[in-house]
């Protein structure tokens, strides 16, 4: 029998009109299964796990620590503590991702600089894409989006890699931007822009959703169920559901000429993103190639922690400052999973935990036996008064580091023409912070304040990404320029990245 | 005293830490560059105010006077008042708001309007918090609260009709237009529509009205119009937006059945109609809650580091110091600060090291002057400390920035906050602290801010007495400070004694309580009426209920002005 070829650009026509693709149906293959038989590749997805945390311990060399009282001096826990090449020797961080065999897929570049001026703190003497003198907030900007910070904001100044990537596609949804940690923890002080790692274009900072619940109604409420019934109340509920939004959507119009000119601004972004809601509601679900299912919806009960009693020692408290967000971040990535299995969308940001979080570790800690009594941030400067150093910062890595090889696996062991998901992807993994010369004092050594010595992983074989590597990255190469090889590898056709140029071939075949 | 501007600090760097002051100069001006030692100040991270640009054309200044409304802009409810207005008009206090929808910012209120932003995450949030709330308010057991009329099938519409009045004048705060009512309606469709699969019946509608108000930024905004006065820009606000103002300051929801009635009869339109509305409002337990709300903001202890049931304590004899001066035994309002009495049981009272209460709860007498008024509550001792103890630092930045209006500026660039002070040959914490005051990058801010931190540091982070450092004896505490530019003093008390007589402090707490009003910082056009609400706080004894009727009879009260757009 002949096999059916359907054209790439098949296109479902959804109820208002709006176009979406399916996802990778074995027919639209070529002979190979590597590439649409009438031109054109696979879907790129991309994709950033971050963590709000430091590679080491402030002040400690990265062969020391204290672990319940004692000192001990041992190589192999800091990140990039090993050769270089293919075939290197697993770091303490790294070993969820040997654990899942995926050494081979991603390549770790170390020795990551953004640029900063040592003799000089006014926010004017910041050099192209480098780092006001004050962390946090001055490493945010030229990590996320290439350009220079000028304050202790934490507000990126230009668009971010994600959002550039996203605008090449057109999907369901534009990106998925999510977040694992819900609160701030700390009484008396906010977020302050720290809970943003997606920014759109020009600086504007995309809220991250933090409800499982919600993403996955956002994800898969239009998927047509299998039964009679369930399809009739299915439909019921999705007309209901446009029904309702646009009785809404309706009265825009006169809404907005009975307003003043600064209300027409704040409203009109209102309605904007109801409109948007209303597209995605449109638009026709995937009809189901063999990967795609509907998910069970996630549970809706997870707790929030409340503030932390302190950042270290004893007064911290054992039951504070967490929401579970071990769980949460792997809901979240199973639903980012989906969601590119399915082509919703082909852009995800998973921010697990926020920049300077002040996450309580004490219940992940025990979890991997060795109970820290700090948050996060607390546990990159001082640990607790027992356990500190490069181990107990490293095994909290290895915690983030941990989600992000469990995305990974997902997209490697879902089939996709003739390979996976995973060789159609680009995943990263970015740590808030380097192990250098701190930022603020200039002088400080094995610094957890440092844009110094920046380590960002690399996973997927999108675009002729050739994963498996430690790339220690020639002095002076800006992060940047390993997020601009991998925009790249997803599709993108810059050659610049906010202030950043240049990429990193050793990251390509 | 506040008034040291411009040695050497960089005009770009000028933050305001908390509070709500954007007026008064610059408190103190930090040099940039210097000093390696490791930094304790600073707060761990307020946003930078954003601050309006809008300026009336200056004019004359003066209550009663057109040009000098403040400017409003459509404010988004914040998560509290739309729980507390889904409580009011629905009956529900499952807590839906605080379910779906993230945090608001604090800043150090909940409802600053410049921060507040419009995001599809925000949207998704809301389209599953009104699927939640209409499903519990259309559930057998409920809906009788919600339908006030008993439908005869699903085809009702007379009945369709009245539920969509009665619920779009307590959500949408004014009666529907009948263009709104119609578009409402079609959705008796859902109703009616010949479905055998799917289990539908008349209040199958209603749930879908309910949806689609609960989503609407008529319901989720306070949108005023107004129509034009005489002046340009100027508003005169109808009956329902003065409605709203009343109840959303006085109750942080909307207005009650007998404030829509006032509406509906065209009354508040003047003074002492709103006044006596206010008389009304605040006698009702809802304005009891909005008080203490409020003071737990602006005073930084809605969230303390604390144990849950500690932190109960505390809210208690906080909360009922202010209902005692503000309700039951009227008094001054600036006692809070003075009060040499508090409200505590067994428990507190040991923790205090007090007397014990008759009784098993009741008001004890401090002992002497050190202690007295809001200040020596653990509430507010417990707020604003840095690595798990007390921060003199930050207890500094506390009282300028929300008890006296004054800014603060932020670290220099390169000193890292993150690290407690550290001397390694220093054992005793106000000997690493001393490192502010000899360093020149650092002594002209500190100056203004540790002294007041040393003046409390024998009060721990839980409010108890200490004669040392927790963990070293031989580092005894001073049990005294300073308030730069007030004089020195020993313990909360006689801090709250010096800043009572200091002049300062109730016009601070006038201008935060029209920032709390108006949901920004004021602008320096609105200093005028800040003054004018002053000496009429000061004629009527500090009375705060009779301030906060005078405010809202003032003219200004049922007008607006357009915010220019920069």
């Amino acid at each position: 029998m002949k096999k059916l070829i359907l054209p790439r650009r098949t296109l479902l026509r959804g109820l208002g009109g709006l176009a979406v693709g399916l996802p990778v149906l074995e027919c639209m293959l070529n002979g190979n299964g590597d590439a649409y038989a009438q031109s054109g590749s696979l879907p790129k997805r991309y994709a950033i796990v971050f963590a709000g945390q430091a590679i080491g311990g402030d002040d400690w060399e990265e062969n020391k620590y204290m672990v319940a009282g004692t000192r001990t001096t041992e190589t192999g826990h800091f990140i990039a503590d090993t050769a270089a090449g293919a075939g290197y020797p697993v770091t303490t961080p790294l070993k969820p991702l040997d654990a899942l065999g995926l050494m081979g897929d991603f390549s770790m570049v170390s020795n990551l600089k953004i640029p900063w001026n040592s003799s000089s703190v006014e926010g004017a003497d910041v050099p192209d894409a480098g780092a006001f003198r004050d962390f946090h907030g001055g490493g945010a900007s030229p990590l996320l989006c290439g350009t220079r910070s000028t304050s202790a904001s934490f507000k990126a100044a230009s668009i971010t890699s994600d959002q550039i990537v996203a605008k090449l596609n057109k999907t369901t949804l534009d990106s998925l931007v999510v977040r694992a940690q819900p609160s701030w923890y700390l009484s008396g002080s906010e977020f302050a822009g720290r809970q943003y790692i997606s920014y759109g274009d020009g600086g504007k900072a995309i809220e991250a959703q933090i409800n499982p619940g919600i993403v996955y109604h956002s994800l898969f409420d239009s998927f047509t169920p299998e039964g009679d019934g369930e399809q009739a109340a299915h439909d019921f509920e999705l007309r209901a559901r446009q029904s309702v939004l646009s009785l809404i959507t309706d009265k825009r119009e006169r809404i907005l000429a009975k307003v003043g000119a600064a209300d027409k601004l704040r409203l009109q972004e209102h309605f904007e993103q109801i409109r948007a809601l209303e597209l995605r509601i449109a638009a026709m679900p995937p009809s189901g190639g063999s990967q795609c299912q509907k998910p069970a919806a996630p549970t809706d009960n997870l707790p929030v922690g409340s503030d932390n009693a302190g950042s270290g020692s004893d007064t911290i408290g054992t039951n504070t400052g967490y929401s579970d967000e071990d769980a949460r971040a792997r809901v979240l990535a199973d639903l980012i999973h989906m969601a590119f299995v399915c082509d919703l969308t082909r852009v995800a940001t998973l921010q697990l935990t926020v920049f300077q979080s002040h996450m309580n570790v004490f219940e992940i800690s025990t979890d991997f036996g060795m109970p820290i009594r700090a948050d996060l941030h607390e546990c990159g400067h001082n640990g607790d008064a027992t356990t500190r150093g490069q181990l107990p910062v490293s095994m909290c890595l290895g915690w983030h580091i941990g989600h992000y090889a469990y995305l990974m696996d997902k997209l490697k062991k879902t089939p996709e023409g003739a390979g996976t998901v995973l060789d159609n992807s680009v995943v990263i993994f970015m740590p808030e912070a380097g192990h250098g010369v701190q930022l603020n004092d200039a002088t400080s050594n094995f610094a957890t304040h440092s844009v110094d010595r920046m380590v960002l992983l690399v996973g997927g074989r999108a675009g002729g990404l050739s994963p498996g590597r430690h790339i220690v990255a020639p002095a002076n190469t800006h992060p940047g320029k390993v997020l601009l090889s991998a925009m790249q590898a997803a599709g993108s056709t810059d050659d610049t990245f906010g202030q950043v140029t240049g990429k990193l071939p050793d990251l390509f075949a | 005293m506040h008034a040291l501007l411009g040695l050497g600090c960089s005009a770009r760097r000028l933050l305001a830490f908390a509070g709500a002051c954007s007026l008064t100069a610059l408190l103190t001006a930090c040099a940039g560059g210097g000093g390696t030692t490791s930094h304790p100040g600073g707060s761990a991270g307020s946003a930078a105010t954003t601050g309006g640009a809008g300026n009336s054309g200056g004019g004359h200044v003066g209550p009663g006077n057109l040009s000098t409304a403040s400017a409003s802009v459509a404010r988004r409810l914040s998560r509290t008042e739309l729980t507390n207005l889904l409580r009011d008009a629905l009956g529900d206090d499952s807590g839906a708001a605080a379910k779906f929808l993230a945090e608001d910012q604090y800043r150090p209120f909940d409802n600053d309007y410049t921060v507040q932003e419009a995001s599809g995450a925000l949207i998704e949030s809301l389209e599953a918090m009104a699927d939640d709330v209409a499903d519990r308010a259309l559930s057998a057991a409920n809906r009788g609260k919600v339908v006030p009329c008993a439908p005869t099938g699903a085809g009702d519409a007379a009945c369709l009709r009245s539920t969509i009045e009665s619920l779009g004048l307590k959500l949408y705060r004014r009666p529907l237009s009948e263009e709104q009512i119609n578009a409402y309606l079609t959705l008796q469709s859902f109703a009616t529509e010949a479905n055998a699969d799917v289990p539908h019946d008349f209040y199958t509608a209603v749930n879908l009205v309910l949806r689609s108000m609960l989503q609407d930024p008529e319901v989720l905004y306070r949108i005023e119009t107004g129509r034009p006065t005489g002046e340009p820009g100027i508003l005169r606000l109808d009956s329902y937006e003065v409605a709203s103002r009343l109840s959303f300051l006085l109750w942080g929801s909307g207005p009650d059945a007998a404030l829509l009635d006032q509406a509906k009869a065209g009354a508040l339109l003047d003074g002492p109609s709103r006044s006596a509305q206010a008389s009304r409002l605040l006698a009702d337990a809802h304005a009891r809650a909005q008080i203490e709300r409020f003071h737990s903001m602006w005073l930084g202890y809605r969230a303390i580091p604390a144990s849950a049931e500690l932190a109960a304590a505390f809210s208690a004899e906080t909360n009922k110091l202010i209902d005692t001066i503000v309700f039951d035994e009227p008094s001054s309002y600036l006692e809070l600060f003075t009060s040499t009495r508090t409200y505590v049981t067994d428990a507190l009272a040991a923790h205090y090291d007090l007397e014990a209460p008759a009784r098993g709860q009741g008001w004890v007498s401090y002992p002497d002057s050190k202690r007295a008024g809001i200040l020596s509550h653990g509430s507010v001792l417990a707020a604003f400390s840095k690595f798990s103890d007390t921060s003199p630092t930050q207890r500094g930045i506390f009282v300028q920035t929300r008890l006296l209006c004054n800014k603060v500026a932020p670290p220099p660039a390169n000193v890292n906050v993150d690290q407690p002070p550290s001397a390694p040959d220093k054992v005793c914490k106000l000997d690493r602290y001393d490192a502010h005051r000899t360093l020149e990058s650092c002594k002209a801010c500190h100056a203004q801010l540790d002294p007041i931190g040393y003046g409390l540091e024998n009060y721990d982070i839980a409010g108890r007495y200490r004669t040392h450092d927790d963990a070293h004896e031989e580092c005894v505490l001073p049990d005294k400070g300073e308030l730069p530019g007030f004089g020195e003093f020993s313990g909360p008390g006689e801090l709250g004694r010096l800043l009572v007589d200091g002049g300062k402090l109730e016009e601070c707490f006038v201008q935060q309580l029209m920032s709390y009003a108006i949901g920004r910082e004021l602008r320096s056009e609105e200093i005028a009426t800040r003054d004018a609400l002053l000496a009429s706080f000061e004629g009527d004894a500090y009375d705060l209920q009779q301030l906060l009727k005078t405010y809202v009879s003032d003219e200004r009260f049922a007008l607006r002005q357009e915010e220019v757009v920069p």
